[in-house]
């Protein structure tokens, strides 16, 4: 029973206490009585009043507190559907194409390898570190179809220099920096990649593929060292399918400044300071035209062209060949004396362990003084993952074991044959010790170091 | 005279090269993409093998396997497109073998 009720009760009651009254009751009642019985009616009136406000505000009170309880439900229902959602996107899996094709496009990358050499020559009395090498690539992507790619070489070694008539000279140690490639690749369409700056060129495989941890003996087969590994220009490239799954024809065309000439005399050889005499075929090429006196010197007179075209079968995982075919020709020198080269390339994997690969190689330089003179050679080179035997003993599994064979004629009267052998211990897909073995021989009047022992700790990160 | 001759030679060597490439454009006219550098129409799909074994068929070629963990999703965008490059990969096929790496990739 609220307040109001009370109050009207008691009016009520006070009423009919009046109207019950006889006349003569009624007017025996003073005047004073009377009018605190007005004043006590009054009062209540106003309390009657009062309440009366008291109960409006109440009531719009109510209505405000409906009208919040109303809007939280709203807020609690829409909460619901939004923790629904939530829920329905997480059970969707995620495709992260999708997601990265809509993200920010420019992405940079580090990779590349590192290496440390030891080694004993034959005829020294003892060995050393020859050299440490760290070689970094940055990638930076700007977008799905334009990547820049730069590789450089660090490299710390001895920094003799043995001279044609076998003595050695500066024994300083030099630390080297140089820019193996530099590249703005461009994929023009699925089939067709522009490539421009400093490439290594496509002259069969070794020179895109002689990382440390890539390639599987410490130095590099013997011929590569007729054909210029890098050169500045443009190149198109790519890869078309052919056939089942995996199967690919692939090819490569550059035009680069190409390879100098020491005096651009076009003789074969040339005379240094020290009176050494040497090759005159500059294969590090050149960056440009420069003028004295109106002679572009020892540079070409023009460009070189070349390219690559290559087969890639699959039979199966791990099971492949892969044949090229690779030339270039071009002047090295303004009087347009030519160099030209041909490699044969080929490579066959027969099962996860077993690898075998080579190139020939053949050059041609034209010279003023001894008629063209042909360079090259060859080199076989086989592997074979003793993890095949699947050993108890998981260091035998560890171990790969490897052996080339090399030859170079250099054109120019000497001949070199080596055999090396040894192993390969891979503490991990990118980190592996290699250690071989070099037997070589020498005829002529340019020898190479004698036979020797290597250790190349590689790494591929 | 004989200068002129090699010129011929390496002319028409480049020339031949770049027609190659751009019959390969025509023959396979459907692969062109878009100037906002997305393919406007997806390379010849690669069937019957999965992104694993194309990685294992493509990247054995040259050097030792790289656990998909050992990059980001996004690091391997720029590595497949530096190997696509490099290894003259073609478009469906580093195509499917990003995918592969990147649902195997790590944080």
């Amino acid at each position: 029973m609220n307040k109001f009720t009370k109050v009207f009760r008691t009016t009520g009651i006070a009423c009919a206490l009046l109207i019950s009254q006889s006349p003569h009751v009624m007017a025996q009642v003073s005047q004073d009585d009377f009018k605190k019985l007005a004043d006590q009616v009054a009062l209540l009136s106003q309390q009657v009043q009062t309440l009366q406000q008291k109960d409006a505000q109440d009531q719009q009170t109510i209505s405000k507190l409906k009208q919040q309880v109303g809007a939280t439900k709203e807020i609690a229902v829409d909460a619901q559907q939004k923790a629904t959602t939530a829920e329905e996107k997480l059970a969707t899996p995620v495709d992260l194409s999708e997601q990265l094709a809509s993200a920010a496009t420019h992405n940079f990358v580090l990779s590349g390898d590192a290496e440390v050499t030891f080694g004993r020559t034959a005829g020294f009395k003892s060995g050393g570190f020859q050299m440490a090498d760290f070689a970094p690539i940055f990638l930076y992507r700007a977008n799905e179809n334009i990547l820049f790619e730069a590789g450089f070489d660090f490299q710390l070694q001895n920094g003799s220099t043995q001279l044609l008539n076998g003595t050695t000279v500066n024994n300083a140690n030099t630390t080297g920096v140089n820019l193996s490639f530099a590249t703005i690749d461009y994929i023009v369409n699925n089939y067709v990649t522009l490539c421009a700056g400093e490439m290594l060129l496509p002259l069969g495989t070794y020179s895109e593929r002689s990382a440390g941890w890539i390639n599987q003996i410490p130095d590099q087969p013997l011929p590569v060292s007729m054909l210029p590994q890098a050169g500045i220009g443009a190149q198109l490239r790519g890869a078309i399918p052919v056939g089942k799954a995996g199967n690919e024809f692939t090819y490569a065309g550059y035009l680069a400044n190409g390879v100098s000439s020491v005096d651009g005399t076009g003789n074969s050889h040339y005379v240094d300071s020290t009176g050494a005499v040497l090759p005159n075929l500059d294969l590090g090429g050149n960056t440009g035209y420069s003028f004295s006196g109106n002679n572009n010197q020892n540079l070409n007179g023009s460009m070189s062209g070349g390219g690559r075209i290559a087969y890639f079968n699959s039979f199966k995982p791990h099971y492949d060949f892969e044949v090229g075919l690779s030339g270039q020709t071009g002047p090295y020198t303004s009087t347009h004396h030519y160099y030209s080269a041909a490699v044969v390339d080929a490579s066959i994997h027969l099962s996860p362990y077993f690898t075998l690969k080579g190139e020939y190689i053949n050059t041609w330089v034209q010279t003023t003084d001894i008629g063209t003179y042909q360079a090259g050679g060859f080199w076989l080179q086989g592997t074979y993952k003793l993890a095949s035997l699947n050993s108890d003993f998981s260091l035998l599994n560890n171990l790969e074991l490897v052996a080339r064979y090399d030859t170079v004629n250099d054109g120019l009267g000497t001949k070199t044959q080596r055999f090396t052998g040894g192993y390969i211990y891979h503490f991990s897909n990118t980190l592996m010790l290699e250690n071989d073995y070099e037997a070589l021989t020498n005829q002529g009047p340019n020898p190479l170091p004698n036979s020797a022992y290597i250790f190349q700790l590689s790494y591929g990160f | 005279m004989q200068h002129h001759k090699q010129l011929k030679y390496r002319g028409a060597l480049v020339a031949s090269l770049a027609l190659a490439a751009m019959l390969a454009s025509f023959i396979f006219p459907g692969s062109a993409q878009a100037g906002d550098g997305k393919t406007a129409t997806e390379p010849t799909v690669v069937q019957g093998i999965t992104g694993a074994e194309l990685y294992a068929v493509n990247c054995n070629r040259c050097h030792e396997e790289r656990f998909p963990k050992e990059f980001t999703a996004v690091q391997w965008t720029s590595l497949m497109l530096h190997m696509r490059v490099r290894a003259n990969l073609t478009a469906a096929e580093s195509k499917k073998i990003l995918k592969y790496l990147q649902s195997q990739s790590g944080n």
